[in-house]
């Protein structure tokens, strides 16, 4: 086993090797660099098509064999059918620690359906690591944050959808087979493709008390005919068959369930809150995130990828949560939403319970509500990508599909002899129509969102010891002021963090001084202070607010060279030397 | 032969008294497992460890059954559910005892579950050299959520091998004297112009020097505080997630297997039986369901007036219907199965000489307990030197852990047969599907008209309101196993979603052909019925 994993190597790094060379010398002779993309990467992905799992993986082995210094790939567990769940976490390793570092988690494909999560998800992770050799303002954002990159977290049913018949909405879930239709078997009753393309589209009837036909003008399109005409054509529902006999077409198959109603805050049963499991974390893939996180409390900001309607969504997920969202980071969420809508045309930023649904157990008011951690998720793809119009509707997709992907969308209606209903016609839209971004829409899409996050990571806090004044009191004893500056948007507690207690305070400790007592300063000009009576050493600060500081200050006996460090769980470390 | 036969069960004979006579305390850990292995030497029972905590113990369930013991309608009895109950996991034990030395006709139609210690861990304090009324398992949990490990936990300040309280001489504090009972500390009513003397804190040391007393205890999660119904989010004792413990996550995940149980039966604090919980339009409506629905509400009377007519302790300071993240609620609220809970055993009431009550618990308790000298319930305040309060006046006393809520051992017996009517009779009313009125009648050129009628002969309904609307249990389905293509009307199968008590339904089928045809009718938690009819 490890033998062969070895020689893989090996021939993945010659390969890696040759293909560098080649590469080097195209780029002198036949590119020209376009500004804000990697201009002669590494590793050479096209972001115009979609990877399967094994297709996604190998992309991901690729950028850590070709960035070992800012790379690195793991393992963080296993699917429900055995698939690793694979984590880049990117950062420049020779400045600190990932875990000591503020840390951005980037998801993608929670719903197996949602693909491009997975793309645009490798395309933060390309993006960042073959940008680092040339783009300062990456170089630094790798020298103070760091990543977490899980492109699809869904990889068994990632699978089905591409390589098992299906339509654009399904499977939803994983790959867990669950007794649907309450009749004490599973899944006895899944999809059939009968025309056997890959796609699940629809079928129709020609019957007497139809009230269908096809357009005369566009027989892709069925249309209802007046309330006194004679139609042509019945609908008969999804391409399928009634595989268990209880009268019902493609009643029980994968699922349902939906991975996003699995999360631990504010979960709720499948009678509440429809496609729950039987507890929080009930899915392997779910449980290995909420470890992983759980054992990465650096972790600041979070972005979960999903499909589709172009919105930038914030919690909370249930309007029983509204109290959870608290005004002063809803001005943070408001600040970087608002942002986005810019960087992304089409994009809208919305609350999840009141612009769409209600959603108990959903992935980011887990990260908001367990973890204090700043999340948005994003419905990538909108219609208003197609023509930069608002519009939308099936009118649309049809001619998109005449316009742009010339018929490569549409599935057109052909005669089949169904077991069950006689001869029937077979057709419609495509699976990777409708909610997937057609190939020449995926890298500018990716590039945005991407983008937004990388504005969302920057943000998390920075933290640096500043403005150390000393004052002599007599007697030997001076009074030492640092301020701890955080120069960021998000504080390093979000105040659902504070509520709850769910981090450790940050803290501030001076070494080299004998002190005599502590505190933290409420108000400096009027000498307003709190004082820590235990251990002053090691001031706890609750929080470092966003783009403003806390000022501590302690009373030492002795003491000329003395060094400030601040240690914040999500806010990284920072420290101060005094001179000489 | 003869001779060796006989001095086997007289052995066995010794053996089995012989355990009844040696217990005189409640069993320790091991003493259990071996209680259990006996049980499981039956050839009904099956013992399983579905996992071990992080304390090392087992997490055991017995399955008790005969036949086709997944097919028949199930109890789930659960006991240490708090590990301070000692008293739930003896009568878990002893019903499965019962059950198979004594009752085993109830077996031919029920199958039972016995999960007889959640919490091991948390249990073994009360065999402990010091020994509290413990809740949290063996993992280690900041509880106070500093950030720094071993916050102030208890401390056995005078040394007598328990923790009780403390009080600390204090014109600011809360607490005063009972006028009823001088050992009794009570909160100052300030409105009615009383003043504190007194704080009162569990025994303990603010070793983290923080100003707080046993607010980080040196035990984990509490099982019956960390279920996802009403989870308290970040309390001490409940974690940040609920079902995260080994025991909570192989408990459910073994449940979630087990289709037939339409019943749960836990012994804990809560309490359903003597009185049932009452119905709140206004909550069971609202989307996130937490009022008893309507029609489960009738239901839980009817269990309660059996529970009332069965057990004889009248129910007395039973206020405890269901506190957040516990058993007995998700039992019903998430599982959608009828859930009763009971503690089995609580102080009575005492009254005097005069016919008066008392107002407060632990004033009532030691009155009742002097009354039949019991004078091993109580530890005198006694002065202490203590290191966080050099200057005051701090006394260690208070009521003996556990003796509120366990029985003395030998009264055990006596509650253990009571509640092992109960559930033998709970057993009895479970859903019970009967088919009537088969007809077959000849329509010519070979079809037969089949009718009949599914009748649900209990008082209870195949399926709680609850119930109903759970994924978790299964619908009621009817299947004809004749050829589909034979059928000529009537469907091969029929799913319902329920079948109310004393409800019928009728069916009806024409079918092609000659021979037999069987009708199944069923779901796990409701059992079975069959009829085969001769075209």
């Amino acid at each position: 086993m490890k033998k062969m994993k070895t020689t893989k190597m090996f021939i993945a790094l010659a390969v890696g090797a040759l293909s560098l060379v080649s590469y080097k010398a195209d780029a002198q002779e036949k590119f020209f660099r376009a500004v804000g993309t990697p201009h002669n990467p590494k590793v050479d992905i096209a972001f115009n098509r979609y990877n399967t799992y094994e297709g996604l993986v190998d992309n991901m082995k690729k950028i850590a064999a070709a960035h070992p210094d800012i790379a690195k790939l793991e393992s963080i567990g296993k699917s429900y059918e055995g698939r690793d769940m694979w984590t880049l976490t990117i950062t420049d390793f020779s400045t600190g620690k990932d875990t000591e570092k503020p840390g951005m988690w980037i998801d993608g494909n929670i719903h197996s359906n949602e693909i491009q999560g997975g793309e645009f998800s490798l395309y933060g992770a390309w993006y960042l690591t073959e940008m680092f050799a040339d783009n300062e303002f990456i170089q630094q954002l790798l020298k103070d944050k760091v990543f977490y990159i899980t492109p699809t977290i869904n990889p068994d049913a990632r699978n089905n959808f591409f390589l098992e018949p299906n339509t654009a909405n399904s499977p939803r879930s994983g790959m867990m087979i669950l007794d649907n239709d309450g009749d004490g078997v599973a899944g006895e009753d899944g999809m059939d493709d009968l025309d056997g393309d890959g796609n699940i589209t629809m079928m129709i009837r020609k019957s007497p008390t139809g009230r269908y036909i096809k357009d005369p003008q566009d027989p892709r399109k069925l249309i209802m005919v007046g309330a006194d005409k004679m139609g042509e054509y019945e609908m008969l529902g999804q391409e399928g068959t009634d595989g268990d006999g209880d009268g019902r077409v493609n009643d029980d198959g994968v699922g349902y369930y939906d991975p996003n109603r699995d999360w631990g805050w504010n979960w709720q049963p499948d009678y509440i809150q429809r496609g729950a499991l039987k507890y929080p974390f009930t899915l392997p893939e779910n449980r290995s995130i909420m470890e992983f996180v759980m054992k990465h409390p650096n972790i600041a900001g979070a972005q979960s990828f999903h499909n589709s309607g172009g919105m930038i969504l914030r919690g909370p997920g249930a309007e029983e949560d509204v109290s959870t969202y608290n005004r002063s980071d809803i001005q943070i969420y408001d600040a970087l939403g608002k942002k986005g809508e810019e960087m992304i045309p089409g994009y809208r930023y919305l609350t999840v319970y009141k612009d769409l649904y209600s959603v108990f157990g959903g992935e980011l008011d887990w990260f908001y509500g367990v973890r204090g951690v700043f999340t948005f998720s994003n419905e990538l793809m909108v219609p208003y990508l197609y023509f930069h119009k608002q519009s939308g509707g099936q009118n649309e997709m049809f001619e998109v599909d005449e316009m742009l992907t010339m018929g490569d969308a549409f599935v057109n209606w052909h005669e089949f002899d169904h077991p069950q209903f006689g001869t029937v016609e077979i057709g419609g839209f495509k699976k990777n129509f409708g909610r997937a971004h057609p190939g020449f829409l995926l890298e500018q899409d990716a590039h945005r969102n991407i983008a937004f996050t990388i504005y969302h990571a920057y943000h998390t806090p920075k933290l640096s010891v500043m403005d150390v004044k000393e004052e002599d009191l007599g007697g030997g004893l001076k009074a030492i002021t640092a301020t701890i500056f955080n120069e960021r948007l998000m504080p390093t507690h979000a105040s659902q963090d504070l509520k709850y207690k769910i981090e450790r305070p940050d803290y501030v400790s001076i070494s080299g001084a004998k002190v005599v007592a502590g505190f933290v300063v409420e108000d400096e000009d009027f000498n307003k202070l709190t004082e820590q009576k235990n251990n002053p050493e090691k001031m706890l600060v609750d929080n470092v607010p966003g783009m403003t500081g806390v000022k501590v200050k302690w009373i030492v006996s002795s003491g000329s060279n003395y060094s400030i460090t601040v240690d914040s769980a999500k806010g990284g470390k920072a420290s101060w030397k005094k001179e000489k | 032969m003869k001779k060796t036969l006989l001095s086997w069960l007289l052995i066995g004979g010794m053996g089995l008294s012989g355990a009844a006579v040696a217990q005189s305390d409640y069993p320790t850990i091991s003493q259990l497992n071996q209680r259990l292995q006996r049980v499981a030497s039956n050839a009904s029972a099956t013992l399983t460890s579905l996992t071990k905590t992080e304390g090392g113990k087992d997490i055991w369930v017995l399955k008790i059954g005969t036949g086709q013991l997944d097919q028949k309608p199930a109890i789930a009895v659960v006991g240490g559910v708090e590990g301070y109950e000692v008293l739930s996991v003896e009568l878990a034990v002893q019903f499965a005892e019962k059950l198979v030395a004594d009752h085993s006709d109830a077996l031919e139609a029920s199958t039972f579950y016995i999960f007889p210690n959640m919490s091991p861990d948390a249990y073994e304090q009360y065999h402990a050299s010091l020994k509290y009324e413990r809740r949290g398992n063996a993992v280690s949990v900041d509880h106070d959520r500093d950030g720094i490990p071993g916050g102030s936990a208890y401390s056995d300040l005078n040394g007598d091998g328990m923790i009780t309280m403390m009080r600390v001489e204090d014109p600011m504090g809360d607490y005063m004297i009972s006028k009823e009972d001088e050992r009794v500390l009570v909160k100052a009513d300030r409105s009615k112009g009383e003043s504190g003397k007194y704080s009162l804190y569990k025994e303990s040391k603010d070793d983290d020097k923080d100003g707080e007393f046993a607010e980080d205890l040196k035990e984990g999660i509490a099982f019956n505080k960390s279920l996802t119904y009403k989870f308290p989010v970040f309390e001490p004792l409940a974690g940040d997630m609920p079902v995260t413990q080994k025991e909570s996550r192989a408990m459910l995940d073994y449940l979630f297997e087990q289709w037939n149980i339409f019943a749960f039966v836990t012994f804990s604090p809560a309490n359903n039986l003597t009185s049932p919980l009452k119905y709140n339009a206004g909550n069971a409506k609202k989307r996130v369901v937490t009022s008893i629905l309507e029609k489960d509400q009738a239901l839980n009377v009817l269990v309660s007036d059996l529970y009332k007519e069965t057990v004889k302790q009248k129910g007395f300071q039973q206020d405890n219907q269901g506190t957040d993240g516990d058993f007995f609620q998700w039992a019903y609220f998430h599982f959608g199965r009828l859930s009763f809970s009971t503690p089995g055993y609580w102080v009575p009431e005492y009254k005097d000489s005069t016919g008066k009550g008392k107002s407060n618990a632990e004033v009532n308790y030691l009155a009742w307990a002097d009354s039949l000298d019991m004078n091993d319930v109580f530890v005198p305040w006694t002065e202490v030197k203590h290191p966080d309060f050099p200057d005051k006046k701090v006394e260690v006393g208070g009521v003996k852990p556990f003796v509120m809520t366990t029985p003395s051992f030998e009264k055990v017996s006596e509650i253990a047969d009571q509640h092992t009517e109960f559930i033998l009779k709970l057993a009895e009313m479970q859903p019970k599907l009967e088919i009537h009125n088969v007809k077959t009648e000849s329509l010519g050129n070979g079809l037969t008209r089949v009718t009949m009628d599914l009748f649900n002969n209990s008082s209870m309904p195949t399926h709680s309101e609850m119930g109903e609307k759970s994924r978790w249990l299964r619908k009621i389905r009817v299947d004809i196993d004749a050829a589909a293509d034979k059928i000529v009307s009537g469907n091969k199968i029929e799913l319902m979603e329920s079948l109310g008590s004393f409800e019928k339904a009728s069916f009806s089928w024409i079918i092609k052909g000659s021979g037999n045809v069987t009708v199944k009718a069923g779901a796990s938690h409701a059992g079975f019925t069959t009829s085969t009819v001769k075209l």
